[in-house]
């Protein structure tokens, strides 16, 4: 019986959003305005070309937008630009938002259902946002004993640790944002902070389920951690570096190299599902078992995050895939070589490697993590025992096949400096 | 062989310590349920040591409604619609066997064309629940697809039982002295071809379940209930035929019509998880196969229902009457005192029984094994409280 | 099926109620016709045969309450119903309890406790179900378990107990099962305990 007030008028009703309102036009002409012009005319602007980007300048791109295509093409010089937008957070927040809704489009069409269907007229394409609007609006419990800072602060390091991997990516030529020599180690430096977070997060939950989940799932990592590193290790035998666009480049050259080492992608594949926690190996967060894992004591904007964080992370992974054995960008020029757009003539920024890259590794990507779902729809989870025999036994196996499979094709002189398919 | 005592014994030379009272700091005790996604209206209160379940004391009574006590304070006839509520999606077989008891009690004969509805309404109603439970058994072992298709085949006989009896759950069909109305017309043709689906869909589950290798390995051996500790628990239903007793009352006990149906007892001999949740599928099967029977045989008129007092009461006595229910036996032992209103009323249900087999399952399985083995006891939360 | 009972709430001085051997008038009318081999007045063979077998073992503590088709309720004295059981479970193949029910006689200042027990294991006492029965005092309810004799009494036993207010010296475990955990009032299934507004 909490609907509304007992003493409820409408007329005070109306009245508090007239007030409402008339707050938000006082704040927005006394503050915002202000604040809007003390950016454009005191804050020194970069320059464009040869021209210094004025406020006056800047102003009157919104009557010609021609003149706005330099400022672009400044912007996405810029770092900034890579770590907010294209081959960043953005990007793969975009890219993680689309898996989610293919994820229950696809699963849902598996099980003869329809899936989201009512928010947005066409087949539910809003309903992500009315997940997030919902669970930004819910209240976040904090367990009574919780370790309070850990317990904050490790949904935001999840998904910062997720941002991070996908910093290291290469989406197309050139664009990364950062070019480091030892990407690979890199990333999987980075991955190894993930069952931390989840143990940390567990233990500070206060909470018996949250910890058995967090011990899964650090046992789980770390089962798969190895397989998981040795199978991309044939392909740095095969490229000679650990810098991933090197290893992208090495495929132009020669072939991908899934046609070389199937097996080591199986076992990439593999342990990329284990490392996501996806079916079959969502055993840290197995509800029937251990209710949600380490993620019992979540609730809101905070499972919220924690979600957005696995799935940026997906993206990640399924990303190294596509780099590792399906050649990254490397696909047939569909894009043509120069480019001529109505009222706004956009060829200054137009990048022809860079469009066709980046379609194709999208492309790529949105395959493998189709791949990464499907096993969702078809199997039933697995065992704790079962999943540390395969962990231990089967994949480091499988994947030293493929390494010494790629030291012969190196020592035979088939792939690698001066090899016989090298074009 | 290995007795109850001796399962015990077996735990401990894995290296654990078994708890029966005194806590122990190594051991971590953890209540699963009533607030559990793997539990339903049920709390059992485990103590794990390591991965290792080494305690389990089932705690029910959630859901308990006294159904026992309101049925004396209401006549047969008015008894029938709160005693289908442990079990709504079994309804037709939970009031069957009361409608068997008071029949004897009150001395009814029940027209031939009635006993063969009821049975056909039970056969149905048994369809409704087995896949209901095989859904939960899906998603219990993480296989959401095995939830949402018999979750949605369900839906079609549902929609039957509602052109049979007019509603969708809580049927309310059987009374004493046969059924409340006939069948409608055309019910046949179309009890038939959903038969017909339900048999090409069961293929289709055996491939994506009953046949997948990781459904394999987390089932097969799991929680093995031999022979003599099935027999020694009393289980029932779906549970002792997998341990190798071909135990059906529908067959050890003809009630109604049954006699003149041609059915095997379907059993298995292992008694692991695979068998136990093997079987009701087997079950299930056959159910189409009665089905089909039901519906040839049947006298094509006739009465449906015995001529009733208002208020029907018999001479002083007892019966206790059975019947096959989707989780096993369930049987009604009424009391008369020779008024309208019974003396006492007693339901022996399945999953009373079946939960006796818990602790000893649970105890010395690993806990990944818990909802496997949990649920693999046929056992519904609701029913065991009544 | 309207066959010879006993009155259960006839008041009777003696622990144990007397056989009823006259069928009831109404015994006349129609049955269900489920059961294929049926007889109205004089008893089954087959039934008759085993209460002949426990009555050789144990003579005059067994008292027949009824012998029906596929149905024989026997009632014995509290103290000799382990003996008789285990005689039962051992020599003639009733291997498992299906329930235990308890009922209220307050007239009679008695609690009847019920075992139906069922067989598994031979294949003639399939469809058999033969009722145990013993009575003790209402006002202080005591009964030695069956536990020992069969494990699947255990939970049935325990509910009887928190139902009824049965105390089965020996069980492990006579503590709350179904009722709430705050429960504080008699046992309901006794007829003393009313539903409110009834």
């Amino acid at each position: 019986m909490a609907s509304y007030p007992q003493n409820f008028r409408f007329g005070e009703f109306v009245g508090s959003l007239i007030w409402l309102i008339f707050w938000v036009l006082i704040i927005v002409a006394l503050v915002g305005l202000p604040l809007i012009f003390i950016v454009l005319f005191y804050v020194p602007l970069p320059p464009v070309g040869d021209q210094v980007l004025t406020p006056y300048l800047f102003l009157t791109s919104i009557l010609y937008p021609q003149s706005a295509i330099p400022v672009i093409k400044t912007l996405m010089g810029t770092d900034l630009f890579r770590v907010a937008m294209f081959p960043g957070f953005t990007y793969a927040a975009l890219i993680a938002a689309v898996t989610i809704f293919i994820e229950r489009k696809f699963l849902a069409k598996m099980q003869l259902r329809v899936g989201p269907l009512y928010a947005g007229k066409i087949e539910g394409i809003l309903q992500l946002i009315a997940d997030g609007l919902k669970l930004i609006s819910k209240e976040i419990i904090v367990p009574s004993g919780a370790d309070k800072l850990m317990f904050w602060a490790a949904p935001i390091a999840f998904v910062s640790t997720a941002a991070a991997v996908v910093a290291l990516i290469p989406a197309a030529p050139g664009y990364v944002v950062a070019d480091v020599d030892v990407g690979l180690l890199a990333v999987f430096a980075i991955l190894g902070f993930f069952p931390l977070i989840a143990l940390l997060f567990s233990w500070a939950s206060n909470s018996k389920y949250p910890f058995i989940g967090g011990l899964r799932a650090l046992h789980q990592m770390i089962a798969f951690e190895i397989p998981f590193i040795l199978s991309a290790l044939s392909v740095v035998i095969l490229s000679g570096t650990l810098n991933l666009t090197g290893i992208v480049d090495s495929q132009l050259q020669s072939y991908w190299f899934i046609f070389f080492l199937p097996i080591s992608a199986f076992v990439f594949y593999i342990s990329s599902l284990a490392e996501l926690e996806r079916i079959p190996f969502d055993l840290p967060e197995a509800e029937s078992e251990i209710v949600a894992g380490w993620l019992t004591e979540t609730s809101g904007m905070i499972y919220g995050l924690l979600q957005l964080g696995s799935y940026v992370k997906t993206y990640a992974l399924a990303a190294l895939f596509v780099i590792l054995f399906l050649g990254g960008w490397a696909g047939p020029m569909v894009f043509p070589a120069e480019i001529h757009t109505p009222i706004v003539n956009i060829s200054p920024i137009y990048d022809q490697e860079a469009a066709n890259g980046s379609l194709w590794f999208t492309l790529k990507t949105f395959g493998v993590i189709m791949l990464m779902l499907l096993p969702r729809g078809i199997s039933p989870r697995i065992r704790m025992d079962i999943l540390l025999h395969t962990g231990w036994y089967k994949l480091i196996v499988l994947a030293f096949i493929n390494i010494f499979v790629a030291l012969a094709l190196i020592y035979g002189g088939i792939l690698g400096p001066g090899g016989l398919l090298v074009r | 062989m290995t007795s109850l005592e001796d399962k015990f014994e077996e735990s401990k030379k894995l290296g654990l310590q078994i708890a029966k009272e005194s806590e122990d700091d190594r051991l971590m005790t953890l209540s699963v349920g009533p607030q559990h996604p793997g539990s339903g209206h049920f709390r059992f209160i485990i103590k794990v040591d390591g991965d290792y379940i080494v305690y389990c004391d089932p705690d029910p009574g959630y859901v308990h409604r006294g159904e026992e006590k309101m049925c004396e304070y209401r006549n047969v006839i008015q008894n029938i619609p709160h005693l289908e509520r442990p079990v709504i999606h079994d309804s037709n077989n939970i009031t069957y066997s009361y409608s068997l008891a008071v029949e004897e009690l009150v001395g009814i004969e029940v027209p031939r064309r009635a006993q063969y509805i009821r049975a056909l309404a039970s056969e149905l109603n048994r369809q409704v629940y087995t896949l209901y439970w095989l859904a939960i058994y899906g998603i219990f072992l993480g296989h959401s697809t095995m939830f949402m298709w018999p979750t949605g085949d369900r839906e079609l006989l549902i929609d039957l039982l509602e052109v049979l009896t007019g509603a969708r759950v809580t049927h309310a069909y059987n009374i004493p002295g046969g059924v409340r109305n006939d069948m409608p017309d055309g019910f046949k043709e179309r009890c038939l071809r959903q038969v017909r689906y339900l048999q090409k869909r069961f293929k289709e589950y055996e491939d994506i379940f009953y046949n997948m290798p990781l459904f394999r390995q987390r089932t097969e051996g799991v929680a093995v209930l031999s022979k003599e500790d099935a027999i020694k628990l009393g289980v029932t239903g779906s549970v002792v035929r997998a341990s190798g007793i071909p135990y059906d009352i529908r067959k050890a006990e003809p009630y109604d019509i049954y006699n003149e149906i041609d059915f095997k007892v379907q059993y298995m001999k292992t008694g692991d998880c695979f068998a136990r949740s093997y079987v009701p599928f087997l079950d299930m099967k056959e159910s189409c196969h009665i089905i089909e029977q039901l519906l040839d045989k049947m006298p094509q008129s006739g009465e449906v229902r015995a001529k009733l007092q208002p208020n029907p009461k018999g001479p002083p006595g007892e019966a206790y009457r059975r019947v096959e229910s989707g989780r096993g036996a369930l049987g009604y032992y009424v009391v008369s005192d020779g008024t309208p209103k019974p003396y006492r009323v007693k339901i022996s249900v399945g999953s009373f029984r079946n939960m006796l087999a818990l602790p000893y399952l649970l105890v010395g399985q690993k806990m990944g094994d818990m909802p496997a083995t949990y649920w693999s006891l046929n056992y519904w939360p609701v029913e065991a409280d009544r | 099926m309207s066959a010879n009972k006993d009155e259960p709430k006839k008041p009777d001085t003696s622990l144990l109620p007397t056989p009823a051997a006259k069928p009831p008038a109404t015994a006349t009318k129609a049955t269900t016709g489920t059961q294929p081999a049926k007889k109205e007045q004089e008893a089954p063979p087959f039934e008759k045969g085993l209460v002949e077998e426990i009555k050789k073992k144990f003579g005059e503590s067994i008292k027949v309450v009824f012998i029906k088709p596929l149905r024989t309720k026997i009632m014995v004295e509290p103290k000799d119903i382990v003996a008789i059981a285990t005689f039962l479970r051992d020599n003639m193949g009733f291997d498992h309890a299906e329930s235990v029910a308890g009922t209220d006689y307050p007239k009679d200042g008695q609690i009847e406790v019920i075992y139906h027990l069922g067989s598994y294991t031979r294949e003639d006492l399939a469809a058999h179900v033969l009722a145990l029965t013993t009575r003790t005092n209402r006002d202080d309810a005591l009964l030695p378990t069956l536990i020992n004799v069969y494990k699947s009494v255990e939970y049935h036993e325990r509910e009887t107990f928190e139902m009824l207010g049965v105390y089965f010296e020996g069980h492990p475990r006579n503590d709350r099962f179904l009722l709430p955990e705050d429960w504080a009032d008699i046992p309901p299934l006794r007829k003393d305990f009313r539903i409110k507004g009834r």
